[in-house]
């Protein structure tokens, strides 16, 4: 019966596989200027000036404090209202990134903070500028408390990345609205997203923890 | 900081670091309270004093890591603290040796003696790797160039640390109590390099109670309580016949053990 249920649903492959890719495009954009922009707004947190750091920190807090489904329609439904022309593809990726940068700034904001005083007291006393005692001392460091929960981040994204379906990208979530409503086994059509979901993420998990025992072990070097 | 520099009377170059009513607070506490205080080229200067007299915050302000409230501090001509004087640049002049080491972690002995030479001096890295295990092999660990910090004694990470300022070259070298959280008997190690320095003709200001060393090569002891320098005179002098009750009491307590 299972068998039978599983053939009805082979039709919907290239549709699938349509989705999951989306997703992982998404994600993987996301990933990477999210990740740049998070450090970049996670470094300037700390050595930027007050006035930047203040309008980060609120920034980001807003972005934590408001759902992302929310920030997603605002970016979607309000920017266009302003002018500026979006398809729902770079509405996704800016959302997503936008929310990405925020959290991982402030992982790496915790990074930073979590390299104890003494050391950039010893960057400075050596005469390094601001940025090489940033580059040559403390990021290196901070990597260590960073790159854990920074993995766990790249899972929260790919699963966020299912709301992007609100705003009709067909992404792997999306996919399944759409089967789900030519086929009778709503549960199973659900069970095969969820599947695909953790197909791209568990590589990720596996990553994470097998960083978090590198980390302990290592002495302040970090080696992938 | 109202007066620009010109206006040193040029008789005092000979000095090196120059404190004239330096003050500073941190919130009421009067951690430096009117110190007037000079150290001349290849001078050793040992301050010393009990926790919480302020020596540990009088050489942290010579390289700005701690800032000043009232008063001049004049270190190799340059007002510390003016706006026009790039602290950058100053303390690249000043070695800092810290009580805690501070050895980067995730560097190696020799990386953390190339770091700043490479980056801040822009020595070529072929010849500030030759420099730095010649430094190594003079504090007594030309073998462990490749050892990263945890893999070192405390004596011998200190030592690292000794090599990693000398890398830079410096004018003035400032030590924050650099045995003090060393096992006794790694005390001598570091002590026998500090010395070798002091011969050299560094000019040094070391906060430590090790008595010894003072007596070896320090010019000069100063001693502070709360914040102000109550004596200061030759160490045979000092030691032998301190002239206040404070620093008495002080010398009755170290020297009894």
């Amino acid at each position: 019966m299972i068998w039978q249920q599983l053939e009805s649903l082979a039709g919907s492959y290239p549709l699938a596989m349509r989705g999951l890719g989306m997703t992982v495009v998404l994600s993987l954009i996301a990933l990477v200027f999210g990740t740049l922009i998070g450090f970049g707004l996670g470094i300037l947190r700390i050595g930027g000036s007050r006035v930047l750091s203040t309008v980060i920190g609120a920034w980001v807090d807003l972005i934590r404090g408001t759902p992302f489904l929310v920030q997603i329609f605002l970016i979607f439904f309000i920017l266009p209202e302003l002018g500026i022309k979006l398809d729902a593809f770079t509405a996704g990726i800016i959302a997503l990134t936008n929310l990405n940068a925020c959290f991982i700034c402030e992982i790496v904001v915790a990074g930073i903070q979590s390299v104890p005083k003494g050391q950039v007291e010893a960057a400075l006393a050596s005469g390094l500028s601001k940025w090489q005692r940033m580059r040559q001392v403390v990021l290196p460091q901070a990597m260590r408390v960073v790159l854990p929960p920074l993995v766990g981040q790249y899972v929260l994204l790919i699963k966020d990345s299912s709301v992007v379906s609100a705003i009709g990208l067909t992404d792997l979530t999306r996919v399944g609205w759409l089967v789900v409503q030519r086929v009778p086994n709503g549960l199973l059509v659900f069970f095969l997203v969820g599947v695909g979901y953790f197909v791209v993420c568990y590589p990720l998990i596996l990553l994470a923890r097998r960083l978090e025992k590198r980390m302990s072990a290592a002495h302040g070097e970090v080696q992938l | 900081m109202a007066r620009c520099s010109c206006e040193l009377p040029s008789g005092r170059f000979s000095v090196v670091i120059e404190f004239q009513g330096v003050n500073k607070w941190f919130g009421s506490l009067h951690v430096l309270n009117d110190i007037t205080l000079s150290v001349q080229p290849r001078e050793v200067v040992v301050v010393c004093g009990p926790s919480g007299s302020g020596k540990s915050t009088l050489i942290r302000c010579i390289n700005g890591l701690e800032q000043i409230q009232k008063g001049d501090l004049v270190v190799d001509e340059k007002r510390v603290g003016d706006p026009a004087t790039n602290m950058t640049l100053l303390r690249t002049e000043i070695g800092f040796v810290f009580q805690s080491f501070n050895l980067y972690p995730h560097k190696t002995a020799l990386e953390n003696i190339t770091l700043a030479p490479i980056h801040v001096r822009k020595t070529p890295r072929a010849q500030a790797e030759k420099d730095g295990r010649e430094l190594l092999a003079k504090v007594g660990l030309g073998d462990k160039f490749n050892a990263y910090p945890s893999q070192l004694s405390g004596g011998q990470q200190q030592r690292v640390a000794i090599a990693r300022c000398l890398a830079m070259r410096p004018k003035i070298m400032l030590f924050d109590e650099p045995t003090s959280a060393l096992d006794p008997e790694m005390i001598s190690e570091v002590l026998d390099v500090m010395v070798a320095v002091a011969e050299e003709g560094m000019t040094m200001m070391v906060v430590t109670h090790e008595m010894g060393f003072a007596r070896r090569v320090a010019q000069r002891v100063v001693f502070m309580d709360q914040g102000s320098i109550v004596e200061s005179g030759a160490p045979e002098e000092f030691f032998s016949n301190p002239k206040t009750e404070r620093s008495k009491a002080f010398l009755g307590k170290i020297l009894r053990h």
